[in-house]
């Protein structure tokens, strides 16, 4: 039995954006841009090239949307969110220094403002009274196996939760994931084999809502 | 699969499927899978949930995204600049450095705001407490001066070689201004009359007090250049405006300012010019003028008095002119030394009442600005040491003395704050966090 490394990578939408298909598909055949690494562009656009960054912004606004997609139940709020992001990183490409991928880079800052936004809605909820929760509506646009699937999903712990979409969707490695959690590797490679156990038993026999309880220490980071 | 006894973990072999192993080690996880059926079944599970999850597509990307970044876009390719984010994102960017600069921002300017507070509040505490205990000096410092017969009261100071303590006789003993101060006053509280009959009975007009009747108090604090000359200027003055000290303290420490404490009580229409000649000892460096109106309660101690009198004088005809048993005339007498007896304890209160009026307190603290001088050799190194060392010790339980005096002064009133804030922010908070663990 053979088993390749990519047994497990999905069809991202980054998967997708690494233009890893024919050659006449590419468009750096008529966008130079194009044919360089994302931190390429990325320094190229802190000196000034705004072509660069519409270049990295064609290949992340998929991943990016469906980060922030799986993450917030509000379509129309995940969209803000992604904005927000891109806006993030036009504002600080002044100070952009290629010590990392810039994926990474790009999803530590999705993950400081998804935080911003849980706190930002928590407080609402706290002091306005307003939802802190949005319930998707069921209809035929939603897919119930999605739809299922965000609700196991939703029932793992925060950060098992968020250890296996930064795994599974952003295919991000162990080390970057300890590193945007600010976890260690072990750590983050036990608890994504217990997301991806539990996820299993949950796909398998769903379970009534588990109540929301108190956050850990761990899960505020998140 | 039992773990224990199996070299190669669940874990491993999902770390092998995610590419997660260096080159030997996925070897020989791969060759254990082949010939594992435990582990060839864990690696089923996983890809089978892996492969469930790639079911969950999302939208594409909403026009209104797109065609937003690319206006900001844009705009940063025209020169202008995006607008900036709101708070709480800004927040979520901050570096520990930018945390730490604010939050020790908001606690400088909290204890500004203390520093600048605290002290106002206990210097105002201060200044009333220091006004009700001049007042009790007052008190006492005449009922001396009425018990004694105006002399000047001696105190001395914590240690004998650190202070000078001066016997003084009041300038009232001196026999024209004594007399001046029984006979007539047109003073501050209007114009006040008391004259002494031959047996001591004190006939007032209490008609005559056509303005209020107050009682004056002024707290004056002056640093001096030249201490000497400023203390002998303080007894001319006295002398000139016909005063005396209610007490007096005169501290002469040892490398250090010297300093003096009086009580001075000054005729009130001499109030105003004598304080313009005090003034001119020194700096002022504080001055607080405060005046009590005893108006109604003077006018009630006479009412009574005449009450008193008259009831007197009613027990003394029944005696001449009625005649009874023994045991009738020794209840009258009784009445009579009962009634006296309440007369002389009016008529020594309305003493000390007028007295007070008459008699304006002024509590000088007179400093001296002091001049550092060269000093004769000091003490030997063993003896600086453990003065040192006392000074120390001194200082340490002070301080835990301090503290303990503070949590006992505050502790119930900040416990009733904590108790009052306490319940709604943890309140708060809970409700904070069940809010944000249902997002």
């Amino acid at each position: 039995m053979q088993y390749t490394l990519s047994a497990l990578v999905l069809d991202s939408e980054a998967a997708k954006n690494r233009f890893m298909g024919d050659a006449s598909e590419r468009p750096d055949a008529v966008n130079p841009a194009a044919a360089q690494t994302d931190e390429q562009l990325m320094v190229a656009f802190s000196r000034g090239s705004t072509e660069a960054f519409s270049e990295l912004f064609s290949r992340y606004k998929q991943p990016v949307f469906g980060f922030f997609r799986r993450r917030v139940a509000d379509p129309a709020q995940a969209e803000e969110l992604a904005q927000e992001t891109f806006l993030a990183v036009l504002r600080a490409s002044s100070r952009y220094e290629p010590r990392a991928l810039f994926r990474t880079y790009l999803y530590a800052i999705g993950l400081k403002i998804l935080r911003a936004h849980r706190r930002k809605t928590a407080f609402r909820a706290t002091f306005l009274g307003a939802s802190a929760g949005f319930r998707e509506p069921t209809g035929p646009d939603t897919a119930d196996a999605e739809l299922l699937l965000r609700q196991a999903v939703g029932k793992l712990e925060r950060v098992d939760r968020e250890i296996l979409l930064l795994r599974e969707f952003e295919e991000l490695s162990y080390s970057e994931i300890a590193g945007l959690l600010r976890l260690p590797v072990n750590t983050v490679r036990s608890r994504l084999f217990r997301a991806r156990v539990a996820l299993r038993e949950l796909l398998a026999a769903p379970v009534a809502k588990l109540p929301a309880g108190e956050l850990t220490e761990s899960e505020e980071r998140i | 699969m039992n773990i224990t006894a199996h070299p190669v973990a669940p874990e491993e072999v999902m770390a092998f499927l995610d590419g997660e192993l260096s080159a030997a080690e996925a070897r020989t996880v791969s060759t254990h899978i082949e010939l594992c059926t435990d582990c060839a079944k864990v690696v089923e599970q996983l890809q089978s949930t892996s492969q469930a999850l790639a079911g969950w597509k999302v939208d594409p990307v909403p026009m209104k995204l797109e065609k937003s970044v690319r206006d900001s876009i844009a705009r940063v390719d025209s020169g202008n600049k995006i607008g900036k984010a709101s708070l709480f994102i800004r927040g979520s960017f901050w570096t520990w450095k930018q945390w730490a600069v604010a939050s020790g921002g908001a606690l400088a300017a909290l204890l500004l705001v203390l520093a600048i507070s605290v002290p106002n509040l206990y210097r105002s505490r201060k200044a009333a407490m220091v006004s009700e205990f001049a007042y009790d000096d007052n008190k006492q410092a005449d009922r001396d001066i009425f018990g004694v017969g105006a002399l000047g009261k001696l105190q001395a100071g914590p240690p004998a070689s650190e202070q000078q303590s001066t016997e003084l006789v009041a300038p009232s003993a001196t026999p024209g201004v004594a007399a001046h101060a029984k006979s007539t006053f047109h003073g501050v509280g209007g114009h006040l009359q008391s004259s002494s009959s031959e047996d001591g009975e004190i006939t007032d007009n209490v008609g005559s007090y056509a303005t209020p009747m107050i009682s004056r108090t002024v707290l004056l604090s002056i640093v001096a250049k030249d201490f000497a000359a400023s203390r002998s200027l303080l007894d001319r003055v006295l002398a000139r405006h016909r005063g005396y000290f209610g007490q007096l303290n005169v501290s002469t420490p040892e490398n250090s300012a010297r300093s003096l404490q009086a009580s001075l009580r000054i005729p009130a229409p001499e109030l105003a010019s004598a304080l313009a000649d005090l003034k001119t000892l020194g700096r002022v460096e504080s001055e607080s003028q405060s005046g009590e109106e005893v108006t109604q309660q003077h006018a009630d101690l006479i009412a009574r008095l005449k009450t008193s009198r008259e009831t007197e004088q009613r027990f003394r005809d029944i005696l001449q002119h009625r005649t009874g048993k023994l045991s009738e005339v020794l209840q009258v007498e009784e009445g009579i030394a009962r009634v006296r007896g309440d007369i002389e304890r009016m008529e020594a209160e309305q003493k000390e009442l007028e007295h007070r009026v008459n008699f304006a307190t002024v509590e000088l603290q007179l400093t001296e600005e002091y001049r550092a001088q060269l000093n004769p050799p000091a003490a030997s190194v063993s003896t600086r040491i453990y003065n040192g060392l006392v000074a120390g010790y001194r200082n340490a339980s002070e301080t835990v003395l301090g503290i303990v005096i503070f949590f006992a002064e505050n502790g119930p009133t900040l416990l009733i704050w904590l108790a009052t804030l306490g319940l709604p922010v943890i309140l708060i908070w809970r409700r904070y966090r069940k809010a944000l663990a249902s997002i």
